[in-house]
């Protein structure tokens, strides 16, 4: 059989979903076809306007609401707005013929078995042979829908259930049916991982799936937990957030922001259709929660559930918290726990949840009793919902945003010490955990030759997990490959003569310990191996400089040490894309400032498609000082064709730093110029992306890598630009937008990005504009509002507009 | 030596962006006024003609390489008669009609075409390559200043409210209104043939043409609720909106001036005589009240006063700037901007001030009335007015 290609998608139904699901699809560079329902009657408006039922307009009223609420969504679903046009809109009485032409047919209408068995009756009639029919219920078992399809539609149909945001939640669940094709399967585990960006997860066709089961266990256990416990709703939420690996919004947040609705919903649906699960009696809904189901407190939907937030007197809101036992609101109070306290230096995940949950407080004893009943609980879960214990750790991580799974956490805290504690607690556990304990098993997972092996229960032995083989994943390199360290960076060997530089300060910021590193990587690589990736697993790629360096030189009116510390970060820039072997930089999440300056110096970006690049170096009273603003120059040089309106190329350049814009996608970059087009890449899966940085450092060493020679052929606008600067910040000050402090700023920022007041256009070199751009960053530092900014990030994280 | 208006029409006005005119030509638009203009005096030939001027405030791009000339060869369709192309930004076309004046008063010709036209759909505000002298931006910026920036100024300095500003800009809408309703406009305006090439839904090559003969502008429906929800667009908590400024525009106004040789020779029927016209410059950064200091100065060149004249034109460049030289200036409300001004109508730079010469004759002969004003204020801080008298 031939490759399958996706090339047209059709999403049936437009809701929060659907419309999301579709804008995804076009990201990804598909057409797609999104339809849904025409309306029953004219609405006011049409009728006003004397529109008929036979109207377009009308017909496709639903679908162009529902499309045009949700690119206009923050986060907004499009990586970029130029992607719109990718979708075409329409409805399933006038287009659903247009099926016919897609590889891909989704369905996202109402949670209706009978509504749903219609669609497909229908999409049968159209589909062409072969293509890919799913459904993303969440509720509702695949089996069911086979009934009355052909045999080409059953091998070809499946459960593809996206969370939401589908393109900023990482997971896909795939659930086949006894009749889906097994190529099928793994095609879409693959493609929905490659090309979709997904971590997908293999699940069976039982309730809830895996994500929903074990998440909404997890909390439908912490409500009874809570009450016996007697804890408030913000000690609970203190101890399940950030400190453990898990997302701010924590546990009752969580459920505020999906809805106490749908939680009960999902709750009842497992009680009902799993009788044989022995923590059914967990399903049930405590009565605290039923009342506030009953009084409508549903969370966000209905503007108070754990939480609301009140206007106070003086204006300011305010977030309340409820009290669990008299259900009234009050002022949140401040949460202490000794365990906290302890772990709250500790940068390591596993090192941390370990130390909370042996601490003696009542934090760790909450800790102890919620781990072990949620590992009890997942223990039971093989073989009923996954065959892979590591599809739950991956369900439950891409699904909720743990940093570590059930087991994963397990295996943190120990499988066989843990294992005793809990049967010393009275927890039950399965008994193929006994078994693999007694075998002398020591962990769920282990690392060999770099490849992560799980715990197969089936086979009694360590399997690799599928699909990873081949990837090259820090992780698992860490540990045995790791050639130098120092405090904020490690150099590890990737193998094939590629090293990988990792940052791992506070917020991967660019300080003194990153420069020496990069340094540091890239007098190795060119001594003893062939290229250099730079990329790491922290939150973000870099938050930017270490803003609080600059601010004591600058407050100790250290200038000379300042400008010296300057000019070492922009030798660093500068080394990073004039050494001997090539420098690829692969970017995540958040890329600003140094952070977007080191990007913009690399030989190649191999950028996330969630990449958030920017030079926002305004906000803190300064103009980009590590070869940023030279680099805009550069750009601004090689993008002008003669006959160019130069002005107004300038004046682009000039108002992305101006107006700190950061790309709200790797795309974006694209567009606003800290990517390069035929240079760069953007990779939409995160799980792929080191494996292709370190795949394309390779190739470059193929190409015949050889060092780049400094420019010195910039043409740069003197005095032609220098007039519309400012008048520009003139006018900008005077209108009230910018303060004068800015006003200073930009002009500074136009004064380097001009290369100087010269008489007329000139070629000049890349230290020529360094050096401008250096003396201008230090003159900002001598002025008092800037200190101000400086110390606002410093000590509050906040910027300050003086 | 005695001067005469004896004809004079202008284009409907069109939307700048996306409005009728955006398919015509600036050029073509000039061409087709002057051509009605000949056509309506079939014994003049166009060798009779001694110049053509164009007022245009960017001439560049589709409104370079010598519109004035180019102007006078697409709408005489001879060789012979020269051109000029005339650039005082917003008082261009009332410049237009003062320099012909001159020339035939000196003996330097004696029938002369003048005018202005500005197309604003093609070309960007303030034009496509701005290049300030660096030095004179950092010691006088507001040489350079955006016209909003100044209206703010204006604003601010003669206390001019957002709300009075708002209910002049509905006023503006609803006599404008009234105008096209009652077809008061219909003896100005020469009717343009649009043509479209387009591509339609299934990418086929298509052509489209209409006939394009009534101003574009005024808004119905518009309310003072609706004009007080919109946001300031030119400073952070001002009050200048884009609904109480004037609209940038497209369209072309051209009048004839002849000799009084020439009008017995051809038996013309005089409409109109310039009395007077006056410049003059203020503070940049007030550029609105420019008026304030001109129309007195072209009054005392007339040897008349205020109480004189009986309709005044003043451009609507902003509310804020009218109503502080209606204030300053004590002009009476009753007669200005009768069928409503350029925030309803529309402001083609260029084009304006033979617009505005244009519909004060009208409005003149249809009240038969003698004096008539016309004034307007002027980018990089100046003040223009012209005086009319019925004949």
């Amino acid at each position: 059989m031939s490759k399958r290609r996706i090339k047209k998608v059709a999403v049936l139904g437009s809701g929060v979903m659907g419309s999301r699901i579709a804008c995804h699809f076009a990201n990804i560079g598909l057409e797609v076809l999104l339809l849904d329902i025409v309306p029953r009657e004219l609405n006011e408006k049409e009728k006003a306007k004397g529109a008929s039922i036979e109207d377009k307009s009308v017909r496709n009223r639903i679908v162009n609401e529902a499309f045009s609420t949700a690119i206009k969504s923050k986060p907004a679903p499009l990586y970029s707005k130029s992607y719109t046009n990718r979708v075409s809109l329409g409805n399933f009485d006038d287009d659903l013929e247009k099926v016919a032409h897609c590889d891909w047919v989704i369905e996202v209408v109402v949670e209706r078995l009978d509504i749903k068995k219609v669609v497909f009756e229908k999409v049968e009639k159209y589909r062409k042979e072969g293509s890919i029919i799913s459904s993303n219920t969440s509720g509702i078992p695949i089996e069911l829908m086979l009934e009355g399809r052909s045999e080409d539609f059953q091998k070809n149909f499946l459960g593809t259930h996206f969370f939401n945001p589908p393109r900023y939640l990482e997971l896909l669940e795939i659930i086949p049916s006894s009749k889906t094709d097994a190529s099928l399967v793994d095609f879409l585990l693959d493609y929905g991982r490659k090309y979709l960006g997904k971590k997908t997860v293999l699940a069976k066709d039982t309730p809830a799936f895996i994500a929903n089961r074990i998440g909404v266990f997890s909390i439908m256990s912490l409500f009874h937990t809570v009450k016996e416990m007697n804890l408030s709703v913000e000690e609970v939420d203190k101890l399940t957030g950030p400190i453990l690996g898990r997302p701010k919004s924590a546990t009752f947040r969580t459920c505020d922001v999906v809805g106490l609705d749908t939680l009960i919903h999902v709750a009842n649906g497992v009680r009902e259709n799993c009788p044989d699960d022995e923590r059914k009696s967990s399903f049930e809904i405590p009565a605290y929660v039923q009342k506030m189901a009953d009084n409508g407190w549903l969370g966000s939907k209905s503007q108070q559930g754990f939480y609301k937030k009140i206007k106070g007197e003086d204006g300011k809101s305010q977030i309340l918290s409820l009290d669990l036992n008299t259900l009234e609101y009050s002022a949140q109070e401040k949460v202490k726990f000794d365990s906290i306290g302890k772990a709250r230096e500790i940068d390591d995940i596993k090192e941390r949840t370990r130390v909370l949950v042996n601490h003696p407080d009542k934090g760790g004893e909450f800790y102890r009793k919620s781990f072990y009943e949620l590992f009890s609980y997942v223990s039971y879960r093989l073989p009923e919902i996954s065959d892979e214990l590591f599809r739950i750790d991956d369900g439950v991580r891409a699904g909720f945003g743990w940093q570590l799974g059930p087991f994963e956490s397990w295996d943190a805290l120990g499988l066989k010490e843990t294992l005793d504690k809990m049967k010393e607690a009275g927890a039950d556990v399965a008994a193929w955990i006994q078994e693999m304990v007694d075998a002398g098993h020591e962990s769920f997972y282990k690392v060999e030759k770099g490849v992560k092996h799980y715990y197969d229960v089936s086979s009694k032995s360590y399997l690799p997990i599928p699909g990873t083989e081949d990837l090259v994943v820090l992780d698992n390199l860490r540990e045995e490959h790791t050639i130098w360290k120092n405090k904020g960076t490690t150099i590890i060997d990737l193998g094939d003569g590629i090293l990988n530089l990792e940052f791992h300060s506070k917020m991967n910021t660019i300080g003194a310990e990153t420069i020496q590193g990069i340094n540091k990587a890239i007098d190795l690589a060119e001594k003893e191996y062939d290229g250099l990736v730079i990329y790491n697993t922290g939150g973000n790629f870099s938050a930017g400089a270490n803003v609080g360096m600059i601010f004591m030189m600058a407050v100790e009116q250290e200038y000379d040490e300042l400008s010296f510390a300057i000019k070492q970060f922009q030798n660093t820039m500068m080394r990073v894309r004039y050494s001997s072997i090539p420098v690829v930089v692969a970017t995540h999440q958040m890329a600003l400032g140094g952070g977007c300056e080191l990007s913009m110096h690399a030989d190649k970006v191999i950028a996330h498609a969630e990449t958030y690049m920017g030079l926002v170096e305004f906000g803190v009273g300064v103009i980009p000082g590590g070869g940023g603003s030279k680099e805009f120059a550069l750009r601004l040089s090689d993008g002008l064709k003669e006959g160019d309106i130069r002005i107004n190329a300038f004046r682009e350049r000039f108002l992305t730093i101006g107006q700190a814009q950061v790309a709200t996608s790797g795309k974006e970059a694209f567009e606003m110029g800290y990517l390069r087009d035929g240079i760069d890449e953007v990779i939409v899966s995160r799980e792929l992306q080191l494996t292709r940085a370190k795949k394309a450092t390779i190739e470059l060493v193929e190409k015949g890598y050889t060092q780049p020679i400094e420019r010195t052929d910039i043409k740069v606008l003197g005095q032609e630009a220098l007039g519309i600067v400012y008048v520009g910040a003139n006018t900008m000050k005077s209108g009230n937008y910018i303060s004068e402090h800015d006003q200073l700023i930009s002009e500074k920022l136009g004064y380097v990005l001009a290369g100087g007041d010269l008489s007329e256009r000139t070629e000049v070199s890349e230290r020529y504009l360094l050096d401008l751009e250096r003396k201008a960053f230090v003159e900002l530092c001598m002025k008092r509002k800037t200190l101000e900014r400086l110390q606002s990030i410093v000590s509050k994280g906040k910027v300050l507009r003086n | 030596m005695d001067t005469y208006i004896v004809a004079g029409y202008r284009t409907a006005v069109g939307k700048s962006g996306r409005g009728s005119l955006r398919f015509s030509r600036p050029d073509d638009l000039a061409a087709g006024v002057i051509q009605h203009i000949m056509q309506q005096n079939p014994s003049i030939t166009s060798q009779e003609i001694d110049d053509v001027i164009v007022g245009n405030a960017t001439p560049e791009a589709e409104q370079g390489l010598n519109i004035g000339r180019l102007v006078s060869l697409m709408g005489l369709n001879s060789i012979d008669v020269p051109g000029m192309t005339v650039n005082r930004y917003c008082s261009s076309g009332l410049e237009t009609i003062a320099i012909a004046d001159s020339k035939i008063k000196n003996g330097m010709g004696s029938l002369i075409i003048a005018g202005g036209v500005e197309s604003m759909s093609p070309i960007a505000m303030g034009g496509w390559r701005i290049v300030p002298n660096a030095k004179v931006a950092k010691e006088n910026p507001s040489y350079y200043w955006g016209m909003g920036l100044t209206a703010e100024e204006v604003a601010n300095k003669y206390k001019v409210s957002r709300e009075d500003q708002d209910e002049f800009a509905f006023h503006s809408h609803m006599k404008a209104l009234k105008a096209n309703e009652n077809g008061t406009f219909k003896n100005d305006i020469v009717p343009i043939n649009v043509e479209q090439v387009y591509l339609d839904e299934s990418g086929k090559r298509k052509t489209k043409s209409s006939t394009f003969d009534q101003d574009e502008g005024p808004r119905k429906g518009t309310s003072i609720e609706a004009l007080a929800r919109l946001k300031p667009v030119f400073a952070n908590g001002g009050s200048v909106t884009a609904g109480n400024s004037s609209q940038t525009s497209d369209g072309a106004a051209f009048v004839m001036v002849a000799s009084e040789e020439m009008v017995k020779r051809h038996q013309l029927k005089p409409i109109a005589r310039m009395v007077s016209y006056a410049t003059a410059g203020v503070d940049p950064r007030i550029m609105g009240i420019g008026p304030v200091k001109a129309i007195p100065l072209a009054l005392k060149q007339a040897g008349l006063k205020l109480n004189d004249i009986d309709l005044i034109e003043l451009n609507e460049a902003f509310a804020s700037q009218s109503i502080a030289v209606t204030r300053e200036l004590g002009l009476n409300p009753e007669i200005l901007n009768v069928n409503g001004g350029a925030i309803a109508l529309g402001h083609p730079l260029g084009c304006t001030g033979a617009k505005l010469s244009v519909q004060i004759f009208n409005e003149l002969k249809r009240r038969n009335k003698k004096y008539g004003m016309v004034s307007m204020c002027v980018g990089t801080g100046q003040g223009a007015a012209g005086i009319f008298e019925m004949l």
